[in-house]
């Protein structure tokens, strides 16, 4: 089989500067700043602050009722890159959906939080689109797509890491059609969040300017069709641009501020070079992450002096056009290289008018046609998580990734568990209640958590430390971090929303802020590790855990680290325990929380494993469900001669339970014998990361003497996830 | 003693989580960031938070509040020079 190569064949966005791509060219061209004031939600202590609000009516345009403000932006630039992509009849079980978002449907939340603090009505329909894995299940079930689908969450790299996530899904053969980028709304939470941080600019940002004063907040979504280069030739599709190179690293330095030299920006441009097999000299432009804040503006021209030299090549921020839109942003001006590929034309960095000497570089500052073969787009986010993309002509030549085939070993896990349910108080602004649950009441010694880390890290960031410290990583310079998690850090989320407004904006709450980011989880680990490799944060309900497993093998497989930590994370809240039980999130389980990280590193690296993970796989299973179809899914990733046991995530709810027995008993058919079905929540209770004391349980059983156990989870959303623990 | 000073030493323990030290550990002129209690930039950030709650003084540009940040005496020097001219 040839290399597998992605490329581009359709493109979608939505921005302050309008919806669709044309729109929002010809509105850039016209040196339009799509800034302005904000009047999506009352904002009375920064109403003055210019910001990138998207005017339209996003369901006059067509976005479906069900589904959040940031479902609807990511939503809408799906189906505007599906229709430029004209993909007609293709295989739907090799065609997937990976989202970056930030915010998810935090604006949607906060409407609920204000009618309950401000008037007292308990009206809870709009939290139901809370999750960022939201938008990415609401374009999958919308345009049935039943390949690996899942959710990035690292702050503002977020949609630059799920196009990677999505390139490194196709290039390792598990589809063939890919719809990558992100959205994110405006939302209360990180206005004013940023606020809080002191980095927003009142005359609007002005990235790489002298004068520049922080970042401007804006809103949208940009969505890629990506394939695979050989099925694309196929059907004789047009091909737009190829993603030549992607990179990422983690500065492991600080939870918000960018290493001062810009150390990791430079090292992911550098390994977006590598993976491009391109040297400096040939990238034509950089699109920067350019936010307009002092530290990131100097950190990132540092960074470019340093990859590039003498010569960095023409650059521009385009920020000040749509506003930061965090977790889109990395998809937005990725949509904007390949249109800048296709136009061959450079776009300005708006807002710059006086050069700074201290920065010593300037971008363009007006339209610029330039022959164009290969171009680069910075993103980087909170927690030093840094991603470059590079994206280049259709006609030039790809450089395939190796992989090595090495048995991959689990050396060490690490848990953070519960060990009795216990009745959980629900208070205000809530109607009072109690909750039977699973709550975590473990103290760590300060052997595990040090006295600073107390008091900084949020409660479930203190859980997935110690869990990280109880897996034993590898001494190792190349450390990646994947933990992910279902609803991520809601205590201090729910907290800082709760003040900004019970307060009508006063005294926001930093630290809250900077701990409600997901990837705020990975980003403590990697500063307490040293990690500087990949810092991964998928979000994917059920198989939160799974996509975090995927990648960490990917990157052993892609010899990209020595070591990956690899978990899963999620704790309860009062709002989660009283809602949560309305919609039937737990049906007949306990509602619980936990943390599990497992230590994983390539065979002969390492000492005696303790078992080794094999067949990772995940996507969605289609309505009605067909367990020979299940099965035959689960086959091609699992050689079932090797299994003994199925470990589920059956949790006493009828439906979901019967679903479970059906494909075991399909899989024994298989395997001409009988496969034992064990389940692991009646010990640990239901929670989105649940799975991942499942697996910590599946290395149990092997280490114990299992010939070998086959972790299978169904999430009720339409996931499904795979993966085979082996001695 | 500066009844100012004393206070602003309670309630930066209190606002910082500051568990592990008493206001008496706390000295007048020493520095609060980087060495001494060794503070960073996120501190900095719950301190301005802090001014407002407690003293009605907001700041906009951290670097406005760098020089009142160096030692509690400084910080509350900056306290009533702002309260005296508001």
């Amino acid at each position: 089989m040839s290399a597998r190569s992605p490329v581009i064949t359709g493109i979608g966005m939505i921005t302050a500067l309008g919806c669709g791509v044309d729109e929002v060219w010809s509105a850039m061209h016209a040196g339009v700043s799509g800034l302005g004031p904000l009047t999506l939600f009352p904002s009375p202590r920064y109403g003055q602050f210019p910001v990138g609000e998207i005017r339209h009516d996003l369901i006059k345009l067509g976005a479906p009722l069900r589904g959040s403000r940031s479902d609807r932006l990511s939503w809408l630039a799906a189906r505007e890159a599906l229709g430029m992509a004209e993909l007609g009849d293709f295989n739907r079980d090799r065609a997937g959906v990976v989202l970056g978002c930030s915010v998810g449907g935090s604006f949607d939340s906060e409407r609920f939080l204000e009618n309950l603090i401000k008037h007292g009505k308990m009206r809870a329909r709009p939290t139901r689109f809370h999750e960022c894995a939201s938008a990415t299940n609401l374009i999958a079930d919308s345009f049935e797509l039943f390949g690996p689908c899942t959710t990035v969450a690292t702050a503002c790299s977020s949609s630059a890491l799920a196009i990677a996530t999505a390139a490194e899904l196709i290039v390792a053969g598990e589809s063939d059609v890919m719809l990558a980028g992100g959205g994110d709304s405006l939302s209360r939470m990180t206005w004013g969040g940023f606020h809080s941080l002191l980095l927003v600019d009142a005359a609007g940002c002005r990235p790489f300017d002298a004068q520049r004063a922080g970042m401007s907040l804006g809103e949208g979504a940009a969505i890629l069709v990506m394939e695979d280069e050989q099925s694309a030739q196929k059907r004789g599709a047009t091909v737009l641009a190829r993603l030549g190179g992607w990179g990422t690293s983690c500065d492991a330095y600080h939870s918000t501020a960018p290493h001062p030299e810009g150390a990791g920006a430079a090292a992911a441009m550098r390994a977006a070079l590598l993976c491009a097999g391109l040297k400096p000299a040939a990238i034509n432009y950089v699109n920067t992450h350019g936010t307009g804040t002092r530290d990131n503006d100097m950190a990132e021209a540092k960074a470019l002096k340093a990859v590039f030299g003498a010569h960095v090549p023409p650059f521009s921020s385009t920020k000040r056009f749509f506003g930061h839109a965090l977790g889109a942003s990395g998809a937005i001006e990725a949509a904007v290289c390949v249109e800048a590929l296709r136009r061959q034309e450079l776009p300005p960095n708006l807002g710059f008018t006086t050069p700074d000497s201290a920065i010593g570089l300037q971008p363009l500052t007006t339209f610029e046609p330039a022959p164009l073969h290969h171009v680069m787009s910075n993103s980087f986010g909170f927690g030093g998580n840094n991603a470059a993309l590079i994206f280049s002509q259709p006609e030039t030549s790809p450089v395939a990734v190796s992989r090595v085939r090495v048995p991959i070993a689990i050396t060490g896990v690490g848990l953070v568990k519960t060990s009795q349910s216990t009745d959980a108080k629900i208070s205000w602004p809530l109607p009072a209640d109690t909750v039977r649950a699973y709550a975590c009441s473990e103290s760590f010694s300060e052997n595990e958590i040090t006295v600073k880390q107390r008091r900084r890290l949020s409660r479930l960031g203190q859980m997935v430390l110690v869990a990280a410290k109880r897996s034993k990583p590898l001494e190792t310079d190349r450390l990646s971090v994947a933990i992910g998690t279902g609803w991520g850090t809601l205590c201090e989320a729910a907290m800082f929303i709760e003040n900004m407004i019970a307060k009508d904006e006063r005294e926001p709450m930093p630290s809250h802020f900077i701990n409600s980011v997901h990837n705020s989880l990975a980003a403590q680990v990697a500063i307490e590790m040293g990690a500087h490799g990949l810092n991964f944060a998928p979000t994917e309900r059920d198989i939160s855990f799974e996509s975090a497993l995927w990648q960490g093998v990917q990157q052993l497989v892609t010899n990209e680290a020595d070591c990956v930590l690899v978990g899963a994370a999620d704790e309860l809240n009062k709002y989660l325990l009283s809602i949560g039980r309305r919609w039937g999130l737990w049906k007949n389980a306990t509602p619980a929380e936990g943390a599990t990280v497992i230590s994983l590193a390539r065979d002969g690296n390492t000492r005696a494993p303790l078992a080794h993970v094999r067949g990772v796989r995940f996507g969605r299973y289609r309505r009605p469900f067909d367990a020979e179809r299940e099965a035959a899914w689960i086959a091609e990733a699992i050689d079932l001669t090797q299994m003994e046991v199925v470990l589920s995530g059956a949790n006493g709810w009828k439906p979901l339970d019967a679903m479970y027995e059906s494909v075991v008993e399909a899989l024994s058919t298989r395997a001409g014998r009988s496969l034992t079905h064990q389940t692991y929540k009646q010990e640990c209770g239901e929670y989105y990361s649940a799975s991942a004391f499942g697996f910590a349980r599946a290395v149990e059983l092997v280490s114990g003497g299992c010939r070998g156990v086959l972790l299978y989870t169904l999430s009720p959303s339409g996931a499904k996830a795979v993966s085979g623990v082996l001695p | 003693m500066d009844a100012l000073a004393n206070e602003l030493k309670i309630r930066i323990i209190e606002t910082l989580k500051l568990q592990d030290i008493t206001p008496a550990q706390i000295d007048d002129e020493a520095p609060l960031f980087g060495a001494g209690l060794g503070l960073d930039s996120i501190d900095a950030l719950e301190l301005v938070v802090m001014l407002e709650k407690y003293y009605g003084i907001v700041i906009k540009d951290i670097e406005e509040g760098r020089p009142a940040f160096a030692s509690i005496s400084s910080l509350a020097a900056f306290i009533r020079a702002r309260k005296s001219s508001p």
